[in-house]
Protein backbone atom coordinates (compact mmCIF):
# COMPACT_ATOMS: atom_id res chain seq x y z
CA UNK A 1 0.00 0.00 0.00
CA UNK A 2 1.59 2.93 -0.93
CA UNK A 3 1.57 6.41 0.77
CA UNK A 4 0.05 8.18 -2.17
CA UNK A 5 -3.63 7.08 -3.78
CA UNK A 6 -3.41 5.11 -6.91
CA UNK A 7 -4.40 6.46 -9.77
CA UNK A 8 -6.89 4.89 -11.72
CA UNK A 9 -7.94 6.43 -14.68
CA UNK A 10 -7.71 10.06 -16.38
CA UNK A 11 -11.15 11.94 -17.57
CA UNK A 12 -10.51 15.06 -19.24
CA UNK A 13 -6.76 15.24 -18.02
CA UNK A 14 -8.00 15.06 -14.56
CA UNK A 15 -6.36 12.09 -12.52
CA UNK A 16 -9.05 9.80 -11.12
CA UNK A 17 -7.74 8.08 -8.03
CA UNK A 18 -9.48 5.59 -5.55
CA UNK A 19 -9.89 8.52 -2.78
CA UNK A 20 -11.22 10.65 -5.31
CA UNK A 21 -13.71 7.68 -5.74
CA UNK A 22 -14.64 7.68 -2.23
CA UNK A 23 -14.64 11.40 -1.88
CA UNK A 24 -17.44 11.22 -4.65
CA UNK A 25 -19.32 8.65 -2.59
CA UNK A 26 -18.54 10.30 1.15
CA UNK A 27 -20.30 13.36 -0.96
CA UNK A 28 -23.05 11.33 -2.05
CA UNK A 29 -24.03 9.87 1.12
CA UNK A 30 -23.70 12.84 2.86
CA UNK A 31 -26.17 14.74 0.05
CA UNK A 32 -28.50 12.23 0.24
CA UNK A 33 -28.77 12.36 3.99
CA UNK A 34 -28.76 16.18 4.15
CA UNK A 35 -32.15 15.68 1.02
CA UNK A 36 -33.74 13.37 3.65
CA UNK A 37 -33.37 15.25 6.87
CA UNK A 38 -34.08 18.69 4.98
CA UNK A 39 -37.11 16.99 3.51
CA UNK A 40 -38.80 16.11 6.40
CA UNK A 41 -37.53 18.19 8.88
CA UNK A 42 -40.16 18.35 11.23
CA UNK A 43 -40.31 19.68 15.28
CA UNK A 44 -41.06 16.40 16.05
CA UNK A 45 -37.85 14.82 14.39
CA UNK A 46 -37.14 11.14 13.42
CA UNK A 47 -34.64 9.11 13.15
CA UNK A 48 -32.06 10.41 11.20
CA UNK A 49 -33.30 13.92 12.09
CA UNK A 50 -32.88 13.26 15.28
CA UNK A 51 -29.61 11.96 14.94
CA UNK A 52 -28.17 14.83 12.81
CA UNK A 53 -29.82 17.38 15.76
CA UNK A 54 -27.86 15.47 17.96
CA UNK A 55 -24.95 16.07 16.42
CA UNK A 56 -25.79 19.95 15.72
CA UNK A 57 -27.09 20.31 19.32
CA UNK A 58 -23.83 19.08 20.63
CA UNK A 59 -21.79 21.20 18.82
CA UNK A 60 -23.52 24.31 19.16
CA UNK A 61 -23.35 23.68 22.43
CA UNK A 62 -19.98 23.07 22.68
CA UNK A 63 -19.63 26.23 20.69
CA UNK A 64 -21.86 28.66 22.58
CA UNK A 65 -19.74 27.20 25.75
CA UNK A 66 -16.34 28.61 24.16
CA UNK A 67 -16.95 31.06 21.47
CA UNK A 68 -20.78 32.78 22.85
CA UNK A 69 -22.21 35.05 20.48
CA UNK A 70 -19.88 33.68 17.92
CA UNK A 71 -20.85 30.10 17.59
CA UNK A 72 -23.21 31.22 15.04
CA UNK A 73 -20.63 31.56 12.23
CA UNK A 74 -18.17 29.08 13.95
CA UNK A 75 -20.88 26.14 14.04
CA UNK A 76 -21.81 25.13 10.59
CA UNK A 77 -17.70 24.97 9.90
CA UNK A 78 -17.18 23.08 12.96
CA UNK A 79 -20.17 20.76 11.92
CA UNK A 80 -19.68 20.45 8.44
CA UNK A 81 -16.00 19.49 9.09
CA UNK A 82 -17.50 17.26 11.64
CA UNK A 83 -19.65 15.24 9.48
CA UNK A 84 -17.37 15.36 6.01
CA UNK A 85 -14.52 13.54 7.79
CA UNK A 86 -16.57 11.30 9.93
CA UNK A 87 -18.87 10.10 6.86
CA UNK A 88 -15.28 9.44 4.80
CA UNK A 89 -13.80 7.82 7.55
CA UNK A 90 -16.81 5.48 8.41
CA UNK A 91 -17.37 4.33 4.49
CA UNK A 92 -13.58 3.17 4.41
CA UNK A 93 -14.39 1.08 7.88
CA UNK A 94 -17.28 -0.83 5.73
CA UNK A 95 -16.15 -4.67 5.54
CA UNK A 96 -14.37 -5.56 2.01
CA UNK A 97 -13.91 -2.17 1.05
CA UNK A 98 -10.10 -2.30 -0.29
CA UNK A 99 -10.59 -5.57 -1.79
CA UNK A 100 -12.47 -4.72 -4.90
CA UNK A 101 -9.69 -4.23 -7.23
CA UNK A 102 -9.24 -1.97 -10.48
CA UNK A 103 -6.61 -3.11 -13.23
CA UNK A 104 -4.37 -0.61 -15.00
CA UNK A 105 -1.60 -0.77 -17.34
CA UNK A 106 0.31 -0.10 -14.12
CA UNK A 107 -1.48 -1.78 -11.72
CA UNK A 108 0.47 -5.29 -11.86
CA UNK A 109 -0.99 -8.38 -10.80
CA UNK A 110 -2.90 -7.57 -8.31
CA UNK A 111 -4.33 -4.24 -9.56
CA UNK A 112 -4.80 -1.37 -7.38
CA UNK A 113 -7.86 -0.76 -4.62
CA UNK A 114 -10.69 0.78 -6.37
CA UNK A 115 -11.70 2.24 -3.36
CA UNK A 116 -9.20 3.78 -0.25
CA UNK A 117 -10.22 6.01 2.67
CA UNK A 118 -10.84 9.40 1.55
CA UNK A 119 -8.91 11.03 4.60
CA UNK A 120 -5.82 8.55 3.84
CA UNK A 121 -4.74 10.93 1.09
CA UNK A 122 -3.20 14.16 1.57
CA UNK A 123 -4.80 16.05 -0.96
CA UNK A 124 -8.13 15.95 0.59
CA UNK A 125 -6.77 16.53 4.64
CA UNK A 126 -4.62 19.12 3.07
CA UNK A 127 -7.63 20.67 1.82
CA UNK A 128 -9.44 20.52 4.64
CA UNK A 129 -6.68 22.33 6.87
CA UNK A 130 -6.46 25.09 3.91
CA UNK A 131 -10.16 25.59 4.37
CA UNK A 132 -9.90 25.21 7.97
CA UNK A 133 -7.20 27.52 8.40
CA UNK A 134 -8.49 30.29 5.87
CA UNK A 135 -11.76 30.44 7.31
CA UNK A 136 -10.65 31.03 10.66
CA UNK A 137 -8.44 34.25 9.19
CA UNK A 138 -11.22 35.09 7.32
CA UNK A 139 -14.17 35.11 10.13
CA UNK A 140 -10.78 36.69 12.21
CA UNK A 141 -10.64 40.14 9.99
CA UNK A 142 -14.35 39.82 9.43
CA UNK A 143 -14.77 40.15 13.35
CA UNK A 144 -11.87 41.48 15.09
CA UNK A 145 -11.55 44.36 12.02
CA UNK A 146 -8.45 44.34 9.40
CA UNK A 147 -6.17 46.46 11.60
CA UNK A 148 -7.13 44.28 14.80
CA UNK A 149 -5.90 40.80 12.49
CA UNK A 150 -2.62 42.67 11.43
CA UNK A 151 -1.38 43.56 14.81
CA UNK A 152 -1.70 40.14 15.48
CA UNK A 153 1.27 39.07 13.45
CA UNK A 154 3.05 42.54 12.50
CA UNK A 155 3.32 44.93 16.32
CA UNK A 156 5.97 47.37 17.13
CA UNK A 157 5.01 47.43 20.79
CA UNK A 158 7.71 47.17 23.47
CA UNK A 159 10.33 46.55 20.27
CA UNK A 160 10.92 43.90 19.15
CA UNK A 161 9.16 41.53 21.63
CA UNK A 162 6.01 41.89 20.00
CA UNK A 163 7.44 41.55 16.71
CA UNK A 164 8.72 38.15 17.55
CA UNK A 165 5.92 37.43 19.26
CA UNK A 166 3.85 37.91 16.04
CA UNK A 167 6.64 36.01 14.21
CA UNK A 168 5.94 33.28 16.19
CA UNK A 169 2.44 33.74 16.01
CA UNK A 170 3.05 33.45 12.05
CA UNK A 171 4.62 30.48 12.07
CA UNK A 172 1.77 28.97 14.31
CA UNK A 173 -0.57 29.73 11.63
CA UNK A 174 1.87 27.81 8.94
CA UNK A 175 2.25 25.23 11.52
CA UNK A 176 -1.32 24.35 11.38
CA UNK A 177 -1.36 23.73 7.99
CA UNK A 178 0.80 20.54 8.62
CA UNK A 179 -0.66 19.57 11.72
CA UNK A 180 -4.35 19.41 10.55
CA UNK A 181 -3.53 17.78 7.61
CA UNK A 182 -0.98 15.20 8.48
CA UNK A 183 -3.03 14.43 12.01
CA UNK A 184 -5.90 13.28 9.99
CA UNK A 185 -3.55 11.65 6.98
CA UNK A 186 -1.28 9.90 9.60
CA UNK A 187 -4.01 8.52 11.71
CA UNK A 188 -6.35 7.07 8.37
CA UNK A 189 -3.57 5.72 6.58
CA UNK A 190 -2.02 3.76 9.79
CA UNK A 191 -5.26 2.48 10.76
CA UNK A 192 -5.43 1.31 7.15
CA UNK A 193 -1.93 0.19 7.43
CA UNK A 194 -2.78 -1.81 10.27
CA UNK A 195 -5.99 -3.06 9.19
CA UNK A 196 -4.34 -4.43 5.65
CA UNK A 197 -1.68 -6.58 7.58
CA UNK A 198 -4.26 -7.76 9.94
CA UNK A 199 -6.52 -8.98 7.17
CA UNK A 200 -2.99 -10.25 5.67
CA UNK A 201 -2.28 -12.26 8.51
CA UNK A 202 -5.33 -14.23 9.70
CA UNK A 203 -8.83 -12.53 7.75
CA UNK A 204 -10.99 -14.29 10.28
CA UNK A 205 -11.54 -12.98 13.66
CA UNK A 206 -8.16 -11.07 14.18
CA UNK A 207 -8.93 -7.92 12.38
CA UNK A 208 -11.99 -7.24 14.44
CA UNK A 209 -10.32 -5.58 17.45
CA UNK A 210 -8.60 -3.59 15.07
CA UNK A 211 -12.17 -3.08 13.08
CA UNK A 212 -13.16 -1.38 16.36
CA UNK A 213 -9.87 0.62 16.93
CA UNK A 214 -10.21 2.15 14.03
CA UNK A 215 -13.98 2.81 13.97
CA UNK A 216 -13.21 4.77 17.35
CA UNK A 217 -10.19 6.39 15.66
CA UNK A 218 -12.76 7.47 12.76
CA UNK A 219 -15.05 8.99 15.11
CA UNK A 220 -12.19 10.73 17.69
CA UNK A 221 -9.99 12.22 14.46
CA UNK A 222 -13.14 13.73 13.56
CA UNK A 223 -14.29 15.04 16.80
CA UNK A 224 -10.42 16.24 17.30
CA UNK A 225 -10.29 18.47 13.38
CA UNK A 226 -14.10 19.69 14.07
CA UNK A 227 -12.85 20.56 18.05
CA UNK A 228 -9.33 21.98 16.68
CA UNK A 229 -10.97 24.19 14.07
CA UNK A 230 -13.85 25.16 16.79
CA UNK A 231 -11.09 26.44 18.91
CA UNK A 232 -8.49 27.87 16.54
CA UNK A 233 -11.87 30.01 14.99
CA UNK A 234 -12.67 31.08 18.81
CA UNK A 235 -9.56 32.05 19.35
CA UNK A 236 -8.93 34.11 16.25
CA UNK A 237 -11.56 36.21 16.58
CA UNK A 238 -11.72 37.14 20.03
CA UNK A 239 -9.83 40.03 20.41
CA UNK A 240 -8.78 39.14 24.18
CA UNK A 241 -6.50 36.50 22.28
CA UNK B 1 9.62 18.15 -4.18
CA UNK B 2 10.02 14.73 -3.94
CA UNK B 3 8.41 13.93 -0.64
CA UNK B 4 5.72 15.86 -1.82
CA UNK B 5 5.38 13.49 -5.28
CA UNK B 6 5.85 10.49 -2.16
CA UNK B 7 2.96 11.92 -0.75
CA UNK B 8 0.81 12.01 -3.98
CA UNK B 9 0.22 15.63 -3.43
CA UNK B 10 -1.33 16.86 -6.77
CA UNK B 11 -2.33 19.93 -7.39
CA UNK B 12 -5.25 19.23 -9.54
CA UNK B 13 -6.42 16.86 -6.94
CA UNK B 14 -5.96 19.42 -4.17
CA UNK B 15 -7.85 21.81 -5.77
CA UNK B 16 -11.03 19.45 -6.67
CA UNK B 17 -10.65 18.07 -2.86
CA UNK B 18 -10.78 22.22 -1.77
CA UNK B 19 -13.81 22.51 -3.93
CA UNK B 20 -15.57 19.61 -3.29
CA UNK B 21 -15.54 20.77 0.36
CA UNK B 22 -16.33 24.10 0.09
CA UNK B 23 -19.72 22.67 -1.84
CA UNK B 24 -20.65 20.33 0.79
CA UNK B 25 -20.12 23.24 3.41
CA UNK B 26 -22.48 25.18 1.21
CA UNK B 27 -24.75 22.49 0.71
CA UNK B 28 -24.75 21.72 4.94
CA UNK B 29 -25.08 25.52 6.08
CA UNK B 30 -27.90 25.65 3.27
CA UNK B 31 -29.98 22.72 3.39
CA UNK B 32 -28.92 21.32 7.08
CA UNK B 33 -27.87 23.28 9.33
CA UNK B 34 -30.46 26.38 8.51
CA UNK B 35 -33.33 24.41 8.62
CA UNK B 36 -32.31 22.30 11.40
CA UNK B 37 -31.26 25.25 13.52
CA UNK B 38 -34.92 26.73 12.76
CA UNK B 39 -36.28 23.51 14.00
CA UNK B 40 -34.03 23.20 16.89
CA UNK B 41 -34.70 27.14 17.84
CA UNK B 42 -38.63 26.20 17.02
CA UNK B 43 -38.88 23.76 19.63
CA UNK B 44 -36.69 25.44 21.90
CA UNK B 45 -38.97 28.75 22.16
CA UNK B 46 -42.09 26.45 21.92
CA UNK B 47 -40.64 24.50 25.23
CA UNK B 48 -39.86 27.57 26.90
CA UNK B 49 -43.56 28.57 26.18
CA UNK B 50 -44.56 25.61 27.90
CA UNK B 51 -42.52 26.13 30.69
CA UNK B 52 -44.04 29.99 30.58
CA UNK B 53 -47.42 28.83 30.09
CA UNK B 54 -46.93 26.28 33.41
CA UNK B 55 -45.28 28.93 35.04
CA UNK B 56 -48.49 31.26 34.51
CA UNK B 57 -51.12 28.80 34.78
CA UNK B 58 -49.19 27.75 38.45
CA UNK B 59 -49.07 31.52 39.22
CA UNK B 60 -52.64 31.90 38.60
CA UNK B 61 -53.54 28.87 40.72
CA UNK B 62 -51.55 30.11 43.44
CA UNK B 63 -53.64 33.58 42.74
CA UNK B 64 -56.78 31.89 43.04
CA UNK B 65 -55.91 30.19 46.19
CA UNK B 66 -55.38 34.00 47.83
CA UNK B 67 -58.01 35.08 46.03
CA UNK B 68 -60.13 32.00 47.72
CA UNK B 69 -58.83 32.99 50.82
CA UNK B 70 -59.75 36.34 50.69
CA UNK B 71 -62.98 36.08 49.75
CA UNK B 72 -63.27 33.61 52.48
CA UNK B 73 -62.30 36.04 54.76
CA UNK B 74 -63.58 38.99 53.15
CA UNK B 75 -67.29 36.85 53.77
CA UNK B 76 -66.19 35.88 56.92
CA UNK B 77 -65.96 39.88 58.12
CA UNK B 78 -69.09 40.40 56.48
CA UNK B 79 -70.96 37.61 57.93
CA UNK B 80 -69.49 38.85 61.09
CA UNK B 81 -70.50 42.34 60.60
CA UNK B 82 -74.01 41.41 59.62
CA UNK B 83 -74.50 39.20 62.52
CA UNK B 84 -73.24 42.30 64.87
CA UNK B 85 -75.85 44.58 63.46
CA UNK B 86 -78.46 41.79 63.30
CA UNK B 87 -77.87 41.30 67.36
CA UNK B 88 -77.31 44.91 67.83
CA UNK B 89 -80.73 45.48 65.81
CA UNK B 90 -82.44 42.73 67.59
CA UNK B 91 -81.21 44.42 70.93
CA UNK B 92 -82.59 47.30 70.30
CA UNK B 93 -85.93 46.06 68.61
CA UNK B 94 -85.99 43.93 72.00
CA UNK B 95 -84.82 46.91 74.21
CA UNK B 96 -87.46 49.35 72.37
CA UNK B 97 -90.27 46.52 73.17
CA UNK B 98 -89.51 46.47 76.51
CA UNK B 99 -89.39 49.41 76.71
CA UNK B 100 -92.87 49.95 75.17
CA UNK B 101 -94.28 47.36 76.89
CA UNK B 102 -92.97 48.65 80.29
CA UNK B 103 -94.41 52.39 79.48
CA UNK B 104 -97.60 50.58 78.28
CA UNK B 105 -97.97 48.60 81.67
CA UNK B 106 -96.95 51.38 83.51
CA UNK B 107 -99.77 53.20 81.95
CA UNK B 108 -102.42 50.63 82.11
CA UNK B 109 -101.16 50.77 85.95
CA UNK B 110 -101.40 54.32 85.96
CA UNK B 111 -105.04 54.22 84.40
CA UNK B 112 -105.95 51.32 86.55
CA UNK B 113 -104.97 53.21 89.81
CA UNK B 114 -106.49 56.23 88.00
CA UNK B 115 -109.68 54.43 87.34
CA UNK B 116 -109.54 52.79 90.69
CA UNK B 117 -109.21 56.14 92.29
CA UNK B 118 -112.19 57.48 90.74
CA UNK B 119 -114.35 54.58 91.65
CA UNK B 120 -113.10 54.89 94.97
CA UNK B 121 -113.82 58.67 95.23
CA UNK B 122 -117.24 58.00 93.37
CA UNK B 123 -117.82 55.03 95.90
CA UNK B 124 -116.79 57.54 98.80
CA UNK B 125 -119.28 60.40 97.73
CA UNK B 126 -122.05 57.44 97.32
CA UNK B 127 -121.47 55.87 100.44
CA UNK B 128 -121.58 59.65 102.02
CA UNK B 129 -124.14 60.58 100.02
CA UNK B 130 -125.28 57.33 100.91
CA UNK B 131 -125.21 57.93 104.24
CA UNK B 132 -126.09 62.00 104.24
CA UNK B 133 -129.69 60.80 102.92
CA UNK B 134 -130.15 58.06 105.67
CA UNK B 135 -129.02 60.14 108.33
CA UNK B 136 -130.99 62.80 107.10
CA UNK B 137 -133.93 60.40 106.84
CA UNK B 138 -132.76 59.05 110.77
CA UNK B 139 -132.41 62.64 111.86
CA UNK B 140 -135.66 63.50 110.30
CA UNK B 141 -137.40 60.72 111.73
CA UNK B 142 -135.83 61.66 114.91
CA UNK B 143 -136.61 65.37 114.98
CA UNK B 144 -139.80 65.05 113.96
CA UNK B 145 -140.44 63.23 116.77
CA UNK B 146 -138.68 65.66 119.34
CA UNK B 147 -138.85 69.20 117.89
CA UNK B 148 -141.16 71.11 116.25
CA UNK B 149 -141.33 71.93 112.13
CA UNK B 150 -139.30 75.26 112.72
CA UNK B 151 -136.60 73.86 114.89
CA UNK B 152 -136.65 70.40 113.34
CA UNK B 153 -136.00 73.10 109.59
CA UNK B 154 -133.19 75.02 111.61
CA UNK B 155 -131.40 71.70 113.01
CA UNK B 156 -131.19 70.18 110.08
CA UNK B 157 -130.09 72.74 107.94
CA UNK B 158 -127.01 73.29 110.42
CA UNK B 159 -126.60 69.76 110.57
CA UNK B 160 -126.64 69.37 106.92
CA UNK B 161 -124.26 72.29 106.64
CA UNK B 162 -122.32 70.51 109.24
CA UNK B 163 -121.97 67.21 106.73
CA UNK B 164 -121.37 68.98 103.43
CA UNK B 165 -118.33 70.54 105.37
CA UNK B 166 -117.04 67.37 106.68
CA UNK B 167 -117.31 66.34 103.20
CA UNK B 168 -115.85 68.88 101.71
CA UNK B 169 -113.01 68.77 104.19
Amino acid sequence: MKISPDLLFNIAGFPITNTVITTLITDVILIVLVFIVAKSISIKPEKIQNAFEAILDYFRETTEDIAGERAAFICPWVVAFFLFILISNLVAQIPGFESIRFHTSTSGHHGYALLRAATSDLNLTLALAVTSVIATHVLAVKHTGIKFYITRFISFKIFPIFLFVGLLEAVNELAKFISFSFRLFGNIFAGEKVMATMYGLCPFGLPIPFIALELMVSVIQAIVFAMLTMAFMHIMTDKSH
Amino acid sequence: MEMIQNFGLETKLFLFQLTNFLIIVFILKKFLFNPLKKALDERKRRIEQSLQDVQNAKLILENTGEEKKKILADAKVGADKLMASIKATADEAKEKTLAEAKSRSQQIIEEANNKASAEFENMNKQIAKMSVDASTKILSKVLSELFSEEEKQKLMSRALERIDEKITN
